[in-house]
Formats: structure tokens, C-alpha cells, sequence
């Protein structure tokens, strides 16, 4: 047993003496930090291969696993927007699209993009390699447990494209799955197709939870020395709240997964209410369809702020760096994420309000509606207050930076048309919607992401990508989402509905006709143009040139490991002790444009912010 | 438990101690086992599980206009003649809640490492829960024999077959978990893992009794969410 | 680890008498609530009831078999906040349970 914790002697327990700084002529109490609460974590280390890249307990390589899973799961999403966006702009050009299959796209589309690739990316993906890192753990706190978290998420991806061979092919029920309709007949998928869907989120939520504890107990319980909460990056910040979100709202959606899941296969009828089908009474009767909608959206809001608040916290890093500035208004960031958060199960029913329930409710989602508006819009103009008069470098991760901005802020304002009730009843199910929630959920999200490919890739890799193709790669992307998304707002507004295979001679499909085929051809060329990331990412592996330890010159921890890439434990021989916050950049009086947290004050007793 | 001592860190109570709790470095929750602040986190979401099947309950019993079960004629049992109300369930209670007052004294002895009897209060509290599952396999198929089903029963609206299979099996295969955790546990206990700090199988985590307060966190928990199943549907 | 052995040593564990007073007063209240039932109140008076006896009893048992009587307020804080949304989940569908079962009589048994 002991050969595999040899390392374990060498990375000794910090006790209680401080790192002195260098500065000589200050006192040295000004640079005491508390000693070690706990102990020295007993990393596992792995011996073979298998334990080294397939069942791996270093929360870095199950980050990885899970952005390769969830980027795969979008790849299959994109095609399938690919798929209805010829059936919707060239209708009839593609003989193989069926209404059916077309109904049995959006549904996977909406799904998969959502919750296996969107949530598995930012929290599976970007928390598990960088929650450890930035809070200066040496791993996450449960690693085994992380471990079976990333396998429980392939088991449930696996069981979801499964989905697409049994007989009958996946559920066609809308991504909402609302009953009735959903298990009927006449639903495509309404046999096999719906149950492996169900299966499938009841294990993407069992595999979240145990990746979700880990994340919570790793940032509450295993911070480093020195590392308040006020002090750890907004992405933590972001992606934690998010994870606090999931843990309380995927409840609900397990309930109404297994609820329905009853319902198919027992003949329960919770959702069911009395039937009559070609003029015979079904076997079901007496249940309350609205319930479901309410179980889901209860998960189904907040499942929209845990895709928005880690986008929320990495684009405030991101700016930040690339600004050469300290993010205005730190705390008010916090307090913004930690209220949307809060808030974000208060509002669920504003998705609700042509349902048919109780008509007083939409008084008070539409009240809590806009106030959830109010710690998002402080959040944008910290973003510009930020950038405001900062040393903007204008490279491609700001350039996805500013995207965001512009994305998120016209995705955020249609929003508020559509949380006031009397402005939704006519604007709900039409393609104003669709482009208000691809605007706000879909690409503004996206582009953090991308931007953070673009920020983290060296740390990750070790190589820089090449800024040329990233720049085509936005321009690209950018111009496109919005040549796709942009016109569907007009579409809504003259009455188009969402998920309607085909408009044959609707009067409003005069002028709708010309945009849709310009919609489709920008859709085809905007998910092509992903391709140049790839083929940069292949390229700067192969060519590449190599990069140097922090290349973006950096505060936060993440950039400060033993070796680059990090290797498992982190932090060599002893774990960073923190003493500011990351943002120290441009501080007068400094040497260097930045100061990393781990810079004690008496190193930098001549500058304005000894400690923050 | 009680307030651990960190050096460096003075520990205040209350509201104050709290802020100073959450502002300080490293930790939030001062001195709890990382294991044990997981379990409660868990807990909390297993809460909003339960809380979503109630609320399910509630809504769906609220809004039918079919005459819903008298649960107390349901559940009667007879007994020497005559039906007793919620006898059966009355029991279980009874049972559940001696295996969670066993429970609790096991985890104080084995914050004594008093081995022997933290591991046969265990082994008691194994016993319970078994006896308690086996008291609900019992309940069920009594009331499967007469006509209950999740679809439809004799008694009134369908629903309540639904509910009642769906919200009680639920929380038995939470206890049927727990009884399995509590046999591996007693087992380790009585081996002295706990003691001599031994590696677990599957995780390679030292040993230590906090695990076994851990564990009480959840056995606790399944009580507690009884007493809720009890009052609401049972009492309702 | 080796710390946490320590600690636990350290940390006195609680008389053995408050865990027999908790684990009498749950038995005496599941009694008590099954009463309610035994003697059929009705009404408003059977509801109170049921639920004094509940979060009594719940309350015990986390106060003192899941100690968190004695844990710090940062924890307690943490575990108890939440539930501010399931008391709204419930508050609104109770709300609902009533509109649902009123357009159910309406439409169904009035007739519109």
C-alpha cells in the first residue's frame, strides 16, 4: 500500500510557521496567514493507464472527459439544428425529414443542448478543472466519488443517443416533455423513446449530484490558506451558485421523471387527466398535466441560471485579465450572482402563463420576473464599467468577451417583453421566444465558452492557439448567430409558431419565406465555421508554439502551478498561500502590471493595495 | 458536535460567529469532517426530493374531485376482532424511531471508541430498519390484496394508490439502502476499521468514527422524513 | 486524518441522558399524534395538530440526534434557507390545488 502515497511524506503539512516575504524593513506580521485547518490531502495516485485516463480520479482529467463528452453530445445537437433548419428553410429539399423525425429533432435538439452539453460543460467541464485549481486544492475532496460522477454522466449520454436505434426513435414531445401528449400515441417516441429519455435525465441527475457535492464541499471546506470567500475568482463564484442551484432544482425534475415514468409503465396517472381518444375513454383520468409543468420549471429556471452564472462568472475573469483591470464592483458581482440565484426559484411560472393555471400567478411571476432583472443588469454595467478606460487587449478571448456582452444584453431586454404577462400571451410560442432564449441561454453562454477555450487552452495544453484563425473563427460566429437569430424576432412578431413542421400557405409565411432560407443558410455556415476551432486546436497541438508559464499574465491561482500543465496534486511541495484578491492589476506603484494572489504584502509594501 | 479549537481562529456564536465563519479563510463550516458536511448537503437536496413528491401529493389530493380514501380506514388492522386505526403503521413508528434513538447512541460511542457497543447499537439499528422494511412489504401486499393498485383502488379516487406506492416505496428503498450501510458498517466497526484508521475499498479513504455519524445524518434522515410521510399522509 | 482523529478525541461527547430524553418525548409525540387520529378531530383542530406534533418531533430530531443544536450557525444558516423556496413551492400549490379543483367543478360538473 505505501508505494502509492509516496508522495505523500513530501507534501508536508503546513504548520503554523507563515511564508516570509522577501521585502526586508517590513514587519513580517503584516504578511500572517492562519495556519493549515486541514490536513494535508491523501491524493491517490494513479498506476496505470486505466487508472490514469479512463477511470481517473484527478478532477483535471475528469474535467476534460466530461467537456470531450459534453462537446460531443453539442456536436449531435448542432446536427440535428442543421436537420430542422433545412426542413424549415427549403421545405420538402430533404425527402427523409418526416414530421415526425422533424418534432423528434427539436425535442433531442433542445435536450441534449441544454442539459448534456450546456450544464455537463460549464460545471462538469470547466468546474471540475478549475474549481481545485483556482481555490488552491490540491484535488477535489471526494475524487472517487468524482470519478463515478463523470461515468454516470457517460451512462446517461449513452443511454440518450441510444435513444435514436430502438423502435419508434427518440421522444418527439418538445424538450419540455409535457404531458399528456408525451405518452400517447400518436407522439413519435411515445414508447421507447420517451423511457430512455426519462432514464436517462433520472441518471444524468444521480451523476450530477455526486459531481455536485464535491464541487460545494471542495469550495466551502478545502479553500488554501488565505482563500476567502471574498477572494476566490467570480468564476468560482459563478459556477458555485450554479452548483447550490442544480443541487436544489434537479430534485424536481427527478420527481417529474419518475412520476411519468410511472406513468408510462404502470398506467398511473398523475399527469393524466381523463382522455377521449377517437371517442373512447382512455385508462387514465383524474391526474393534473399542469403539475408537471410546474415540477419542471421549478428545475426548469434555475437549470437556465446554472447555464448563465458560470458563463456570468468566467466572462467577468476574462474581461478582467484582458482589460488589465480590477472587475468593478467585486462584491455588488457576488451579491448579483448569489441573489439571481436565489431569486431564479421564485420565478419558474413566467414559463407558464398560457397554461391555464391559476390566473393570479402571473402577477407574481411577472413581479419577481423583473426583479431577477435588476442583479443582472448591475451585472452588465460592471461588465463595461470594467472595460471602461481599462488597457484592453483587443485579442480574440475579449473579442468573445464583448460578443457576450452585446448577445446577453439584446437576449436579456427581449426577455423582459416576454416576463410581462399582457406582452407573452401574444409573443409565447412564436419564434420571438426562440430567439430570445437562444439569444440569452444559447449563444451568449456559448461565446464564454469559447472564450474561455481560447483563455484556458495554454494551461490546459500548453500551447498557444493562433489568434488569426481565432479571430475568423469569432467574426465568423458572431455575424452569423446573429444573421440567424436576429431575423426570428421579426418572424415572431408577424405570428410565426415555434415547433410547426412546415407553414404551407399561412398568410404570414409571405414574408417569412425569403428569411428562412436566409436563416438556414446563415445556420449552415455558422455551426461549419466551429470547424475552425478545431482545425486550430489540431494545428497549435501539432505547430504550435509552446506557451509560457502564465502567458495572460494572470492573478488567479490556476496559473500558478508546479508545472504546466498541472500535474495531479496540483501545487508541488506546497500549496500557494493567498493574500489578495485576483484582480490586482495595474495597481500604482507596482513593478509589474499585475499582482498574483499569492504576492504578500511585504513584497509589495510600496504600492497602493498592500493586501485587499 | 461540540466546537472544535483551531489554532489561530477564535470561535464566536451565533450570528457573529457566522459572518466571522463565512469571512474567514479556508473553511466555512469550522471543524466539520468533509464527509459529514457532503452528507448534510446531500441531505438537503434529498429534502427537496421528498419535498417534491409531497408537494406532488398535496396538489394532486387537493384538486380531485373524487372522493379521496379515509386513510385511517385504509390502514385499520385487526386486531383481536377489532379494527384498530393505523395499528400497523403506529408500529413502524415505533420501530423507526427506537433504530434512530439506537443510532444516536451508537455514534456517541464511537466518538468514545467504545467499539463494542457502538458496534452492536449499529447492529441494532440494522435490525430495526430491516424489521421495518419487512413491517411495509407486509402493509403493501395486504393492501395489494385488497384491490390497492397504482392505477386504480376500490376505495376511491385513483390517485391515492399512486401516491401512496410511489411516496412509501421511495422512502423504503431509502431504508433499504441505509439497512445495507448499516451491516457494512457494523462489519467494519467490529473489525476495528475505524480504529486503526483502515483504507476503505473502494475509495482508499482512511477510516475514522466521524463516518459513522455520517451515516447516522442519513438513518436520522429517513426517520425524519417518516415523520412527514406519517403526518401527511396517514393523518391527513 | 491524523488531525481529525485528534479532534475527535478532543471533543467531549454529550451525556447519555439528553439522547433518552429526546428518544422518550419522540415516543410520547408520535403518541400524541396518533390520538389525533384515535379521537377523529376534524376540521382546523386536526390540522394544527398534525403538524405541531410534526415539526416538534422533526425539530428534535435535528436539533438533537443529527446535533445540529450544536453545530455552528454557518451550517444551520446554510441547511434551513433553502427551504424558504419549498415553503413557496407549497404556498403556491396550494394556491393552484384550489383553482385546478374549481375549474374541474366548473367546466365539468356545472357545465361553464
Amino acid at each position: 500500500m505505501s508505494d502509492e502515497y509516496e508522495n505523500k511524506s513530501s507534501y508536508q503539512a503546513q504548520s503554523s510557521e507563515t511564508i516570509s516575504g522577501t521585502g526586508s524593513g517590513v514587519s513580517p506580521d503584516m504578511d500572517y496567514v492562519r495556519p493549515a485547518e486541514n490536513p494535508e490531502q491523501d491524493l491517490y495516485h494513479a498506476h496505470s493507464f486505466i487508472e490514469k485516463w479512463v477511470f481517473c480520479q484527478d478532477a483535471k482529467v475528469i474535467g476534460v472527459q466530461y467537456f470531450l463528452t459534453a462537446v460531443f453530445t453539442g456536436v449531435v445537437g448542432l446536427i440535428l439544428s442543421w436537420l430542422m433548419r433545412l426542413q424549415l428553410g427549403f421545405p420538402g429539399l430533404a425527402g427523409f425529414i418526416t414530421a415526425e423525425h422533424y418534432y423528434q429533432f427539436v425535442t433531442m435538439h433542445g435536450m441534449i443542448m441544454v442539459v448534456y452539453f450546456l450544464t455537463a460543460l460549464f460545471l462538469g467541464g470547466f468546474g471540475n478543472y478549475l474549481i481545485p485549481l483556482m481555490v488552491g486544492a490540491r484535488d477535489m475532496v471526494f475524487p472517487y466519488v468524482n470519478m463515478l460522477s463523470f461515468w454516470m454522466f457517460f451512462v446517461a449520454v449513452a443511454v440518450l443517443m441510444a435513444s435514436f436505434f430502438v423502435p419508434g426513435g427518440p421522444t418527439g414531445a418538445g424538450w419540455t416533455l409535457y404531458p399528456p401528449q408525451t405518452i400517447l400515441e400518436g407522439t413519435p417516441g411515445h414508447g421507447w423513446g420517451i423511457l430512455l429519455m426519462l432514464i436517462s435525465l433520472s441518471l444524468f441527475v444521480i451523476g450530477f449530484t455526486m459531481g455536485g457535492l464535491n464541487y460545494m464541499i471542495t469550495i466551502l471546506q478545502a479553500r488554501t490558506r488565505g482563500m476567502t470567500l471574498m477572494r476566490m475568482p467570480l468564476t468560482v463564484w459563478g459556477i458555485f451558485t450554479a452548483t447550490v442551484l442544480a443541487m436544489l432544482a434537479f430534485p424536481a425534475l427527478l420527481v417529474s421523471s419518475i412520476m411519468m415514468t410511472l406513468d408510462k409503465l404502470l398506467g398511473t396517472s398523475f399527469f393524466m387527466p381523463t382522455i377521449l381518444k377517437a371517442g373512447e375513454v382512455l385508462e387514465y383520468g383524474g391526474g393534473s398535466p399542469i403539475l408537471f409543468q410546474h415540477l419542471f420549471w421549478f428545475f426548469g429556471h434555475p437549470e437556465v441560471y446554472i447555464v448563465a452564472l458560470p458563463a456570468f462568472g468566467i466572462v467577468s475573469d476574462l474581461i478582467s485579465v484582458h482589460a488589465r483591470k480590477n472587475i468593478f464592483g467585486y462584491r455588488m458581482m457576488v451579491w448579483a450572482i448569489v441573489g439571481i440565484g436565489a431569486l431564479s426559484f421564485f420565478v419558474w411560472a413566467h414559463h407558464m402563463y398560457v397554461s391555464g393555471m391559476n390566473p393570479w400567478f402571473g402577477f407574481f411571476f411577472a413581479s419577481t420576473t423583473l426583479i431577477i432583472a435588476v442583479p443582472t443588469a448591475m451585472k452588465v454595467y460592471n461588465w463595461i464599467l470594467t472595460l471602461w478606460r481599462g488597457n484592453i487587449r483587443i485579442n480574440t478571448v475579449m473579442l468573445w468577451c464583448l460578443g457576450f456582452i452585446v448577445t446577453f444584453v439584446n437576449g436579456g431586454i427581449t426577455g423582459i417583453f416576454l416576463g410581462n404577462v399582457s406582452v407573452d400571451v401574444p409573443l409565447s410560442d412564436t419564434y420571438f421566444v426562440v430567439a430570445h432564449f437562444h439569444m440569452v441561454m444559447g449563444i451568449a453562454p456559448l461565446m464564454v465558452i469559447m472564450g474561455a477555450i481560447y483563455h484556458w487552452f495554454p494551461l490546459v495544453a500548453g500551447k498557444m492557439l493562433d489568434e488569426k484563425l481565432g479571430k475568423w473563427h469569432f467574426w465568423t460566429t458572431f455575424l452569423g448567430a446573429y444573421s440567424i437569430y436576429f431575423p426570428m424576432h421579426y418572424l415572431g412578431f408577424i405570428g410565426v409558431p415555434r415547433r410547426y413542421y412546415e407553414m404551407y400557405d399561412s398568410p404570414y409565411m409571405t414574408s417569412g419565406v425569403g428569411l428562412n432560407e436566409f436563416i438556414s443558410t446563415a445556420a449552415f455556415i455558422v455551426g461549419a465555421a466551429q470547424l475552425i476551432l478545431v482545425f486550430n486546436i489540431v494545428k497549435t497541438m501539432k505547430t504550435g508554439k509552446k506557451a509560457e508559464k502564465n502567458p495572460w499574465k494572470a492573478n488567479s491561482l490556476e496559473w500558478f502551478t508546479s508545472t504546466v500543465p498541472p500535474e495531479h496534486g496540483n501545487f508541488g511541495e506546497r500549496l500557494p498561500v493567498v493574500h489578495r484578491w485576483p484582480y490586482d492589476y495595474n495597481v500604482p506603484g507596482a513593478e509589474e502590471d499585475y499582482l498574483p494572489q499569492t504576492a504578500a504584502p511585504s513584497e509589495v509594501a510600496h504600492t497602493e493595495v498592500e493586501k485587499t | 458536535m461540540s466546537d472544535p479549537k483551531i489554532e489561530g481562529f477564535e470561535l464566536e456564536k451565533g450570528f457573529r460567529g457566522m459572518a466571522k465563519d463565512t469571512g474567514s479563510d479556508q473553511t466555512m463550516f469550522k471543524g466539520v469532517h468533509w464527509g459529514k458536511a457532503m452528507m448534510w448537503i446531500f441531505l438537503l437536496s434529498d429534502t427537496f426530493v421528498f419535498s417534491c413528491f409531497l408537494i406532488a401529493y398535496m396538489k394532486g389530493r387537493a384538486s380531485t374531485p373524487v372522493e379521496w380514501p379515509n386513510p385511517s380506514e385504509v390502514f385499520a388492522l385487526d386486531a383481536f376482532g377489532v379494527p384498530v386505526p393505523l395499528l400497523l403503521i403506529a408500529l413502524m413508528t415505533f420501530v423507526l424511531i427506537t433504530s434512530s434513538g439506537t443510532m444516536a447512541l451508537a455514534v456517541k460511542y464511537g466518538y468514545e471508541r467504545n467499539r463494542k457497543m457502538c458496534g452492536y447499537l449499529i447492529l441494532a439499528t440494522a435490525l430495526g430498519g430491516l424489521t421495518f422494511v419487512g413491517m411495509q412489504a407486509y402493509e403493501w401486499s395486504k393492501l395489494i390484496h385488497e384491490g390497492v393498485r397504482p392505477w386504480e383502488n376500490p376505495f376511491g379516487a385513483a390517485q391515492f394508490g399512486s401516491f401512496f406506492f410511489m411516496i412509501t416505496g421511495f422512502h423504503g428503498t431509502h431504508v433499504s439502502i441505509g439497512v445495507i450501510f448499516l451491516f457494512i458498517y457494523c462489519y467494519k466497526v467490529f473489525a476495528g476499521h475505524y480504529d486503526e484508521g483502515k483504507r476503505g475499498w473502494f475509495t482508499k479513504m482512511r477510516g475514522d468514527y466521524v463516518e459513522v455519524e455520517i451515516l447516522g445524518l442519513y438513518w436520522h434522515f429517513v426517520d425524519l422524513v417518516w415523520v412527514f410521510i406519517f403526518a401527511f399522509f396517514y393523518l391527513w | 486524518m491524523e488531525e481529525t482523529k485528534k479532534k475527535s478525541d478532543q471533543s467531549s461527547t454529550h451525556k447519555i441522558g439528553i439522547y433518552l430524553w429526546i428518544w422518550g418525548l419522540l415516543f410520547v409525540l408520535s403518541f400524541f399524534s396518533y390520538l389525533v387520529d384515535w379521537y377523529q378531530f376534524q376540521g382546523l383542530l386536526r390540522w394544527s395538530l398534525i403538524l405541531f406534533f410534526m415539526f416538534l418531533k422533526a425539530g428534535l430530531i435535528m436539533a438533537f440526534f443529527m446535533h445540529l443544536y450544536w453545530e455552528r450557525y454557518a451550517l444551520v444558516n446554510v441547511l434551513l434557507w433553502p427551504m424558504t423556496a419549498i415553503v413557496c413551492f407549497v404556498a403556491l400549490m396550494v394556491a393552484e390545488g384550489k383553482y385546478t379543483l374549481f375549474s374541474r367543478l366548473f367546466y365539468f360538473f356545472v357545465g361553464g
